[in-house]
């Protein structure tokens, strides 16, 4: 069955990963090259400190290094393994900051509301076209769901917010913050299979 | 929140757990789940997918260049000493045969091939007759060989692991060497550098370039051509400022006049009226004391 891969794992990227796990660092700088804009915009996004960034991104990148020999090709591209262990590191950098400063959501800098928010990211010409073509996409599938569903989708993935606290946050039940992130999850997976038919 | 999920709950459960959004007991039942469940795993991957794609959402932020190469260098030098450290580039191990006494017990301790070993147990010298005592002598030669083959290629083996580790040792310099080299290019390219063109006010000309980067603080000083300093006394560099000079800190030049220098110190980016370097007193002073050797106007060559 086709999986949408909104981040096209191209051949190319599984080469590289493939190079690291026999020792070959310049694959791990290709790799940088390749991925440090894409990680460092969400990882930014979701830290909101340049210097934090710099670390999460770098600690994500060295993981890549390590674990590259146990990278799963059947389990998803190098961008969506590179991505997933950015945001979880980011992530974990938000909440323990969180706990140390007992500081509730909305306490945080960048509110939901203020700042630039998801799907609103401008192409750049610097992009590849492919890129510039999964950045446009993607905006398109985000500004397509509905307010509740965005919602959800932010305080999870750029917030760093369990279920239970964004059922908290937004007074619903935890069965309905569920089926937001469900919901959303299934649209964006639809709106981003046109993509699945470019990759290379 | 109960821990015992149904296929149809997990399936519920699976899009925040894309997003990361589960909390840690409800977490476990569902990673418990998909240990066991090929259709729950399918479906996460592809959830994740979906997930990790939100990264493009974000808005467009490179990392700032100077950073970006600093890391990467950093990185590459990691991954190198990390290959240096992996298995394959270690020196052939060689396992150390234990040293045992030489008795008859020592011949089956010893990891050696049955053929040609007349083990005691089989030939009792229930008798007493010479066939033991032969096997006896045997083992007991045997075992006095293995100790010596063994004790040699336990020296052997400590040679080349001091060796190995003096070599890794050398390696271990060349990496912080290249790490420093690239640290500092990636802090000479960063957008915003300012460079102070320094000349001599003496005859032996004397020259030097400093490199200053306003919003990391940071200087790199490069000078050639340097007399000899006498014995006790350091050249000492000097930002001057309208409130008047600031210590930059002190250095010794190279044997071929050349030296460099790095120093990180904050100043307004229009703070800053001219460079100078001035032999002092080993160690420094709190002010010149000493007419410049070399001296760069700021404005003159910046920008």
């Amino acid at each position: 069955m086709a999986v949408p891969d909104a981040l096209v794992s191209a051949q190319a990227d599984r080469k590289l990963v493939r190079r690291m796990s026999a020792g070959d660092e310049a694959a791990l700088g290709e790799l940088h090259d390749r991925f440090s804009t894409l990680l460092h915009s969400v990882v930014l996004r979701i830290v909101g400190d340049p210097d934090d960034a710099e670390e999460v991104l770098e600690e994500t990148f060295w993981q890549a290094w390590r674990q590259a020999g146990r990278y799963e090709e059947g389990r998803g591209g190098i961008g969506t393994w590179l991505v997933m262990m950015a945001r979880s590191r980011a992530v974990d950098r938000v909440r323990s900051r969180r706990r140390f400063r007992e500081e509730r959501w909305d306490e945080l800098p960048e509110p939901v509301e203020s700042g630039p928010g998801i799907g609103s990211a401008p192409p750049s010409p610097l992009d590849s076209a492919h890129d510039d073509e999964v950045r446009r996409v993607v905006a398109r599938a985000v500004a397509t769901l509905p307010p509740e569903q965005r919602e959800t989708v932010e305080l999870a993935y750029f917030r760093g917010l369990s279920q239970s606290e964004i059922a908290q946050t937004t007074g619903q039940p935890l069965g309905t913050v569920k089926t937001r992130a469900r919901l959303a999850l299934q649209k964006l997976r639809e709106a981003l299979s046109v993509l699945r038919e470019d990759a290379p | 929140m109960s821990l015992d999920m149904t296929h149809e709950d997990v399936q519920a459960a699976l899009a925040a757990e894309a997003l990361g959004a589960l909390d840690g007991e409800e977490a476990a039942a569902i990673h418990a789940h998909l240990a066991a469940c090929d259709e729950c795993r399918r479906e996460l991957a592809r959830l994740e997918e979906a997930a990790a794609a939100l990264a493009w959402a974000a808005p467009r932020v490179p990392m700032d260049a100077a950073r970006s190469a600093r890391m990467r260098a950093r990185l590459l030098a990691r991954a190198a000493a990390d290959r240096g450290a992996d298995s394959h580039t270690r020196p052939p191990r060689i396992d150390a045969v234990p040293v045992t006494p030489p008795t008859p017990a020592a011949s089956r301790a010893a990891d050696v091939d049955g053929e040609g070993v007349i083990p005691i147990s089989r030939a009792p010298s229930r008798r007493g007759g010479n066939a033991g005592w032969l096997a006896a002598a045997a083992a007991l030669l045997l075992a006095i060989a293995v100790g010596a083959w063994a004790a040699r290629l336990k020296g052997r083996y400590d040679a080349l692991g001091e060796q190995y580790a003096q070599v890794d040792t050398e390696r271990g310099e060349l990496l912080r060497g290249i790490a420093r080299r690239d640290s500092t290019l990636a802090a000479l390219s960063t957008p915003g550098v300012r460079v102070i063109d320094m000349a001599s006010t003496q005859q032996k000309a004397p020259g030097g370039r400093m490199f200053w980067d306003p919003r990391r603080a940071k200087w790199i000083f490069f000078a050639h051509d340097l007399p000899r300093l006498r014995a006790g006394r350091d050249y000492q560099m000097w930002l001057i400022t309208a409130d008047g000079p600031i210590s930059a800190g002190t250095f010794k030049p190279h044997d071929d006049g050349t030296a460099e220098m790095e120093a990180t110190f904050q100043l307004p980016p229009d703070g800053l009226r001219a460079v100078a370097v001035t032999d002092e007193p080993e160690g420094g002073l709190p002010k010149p004391s000493t007419t410049p050797i070399i001296l760069g106007t700021f404005g003159e060559s910046a920008e």
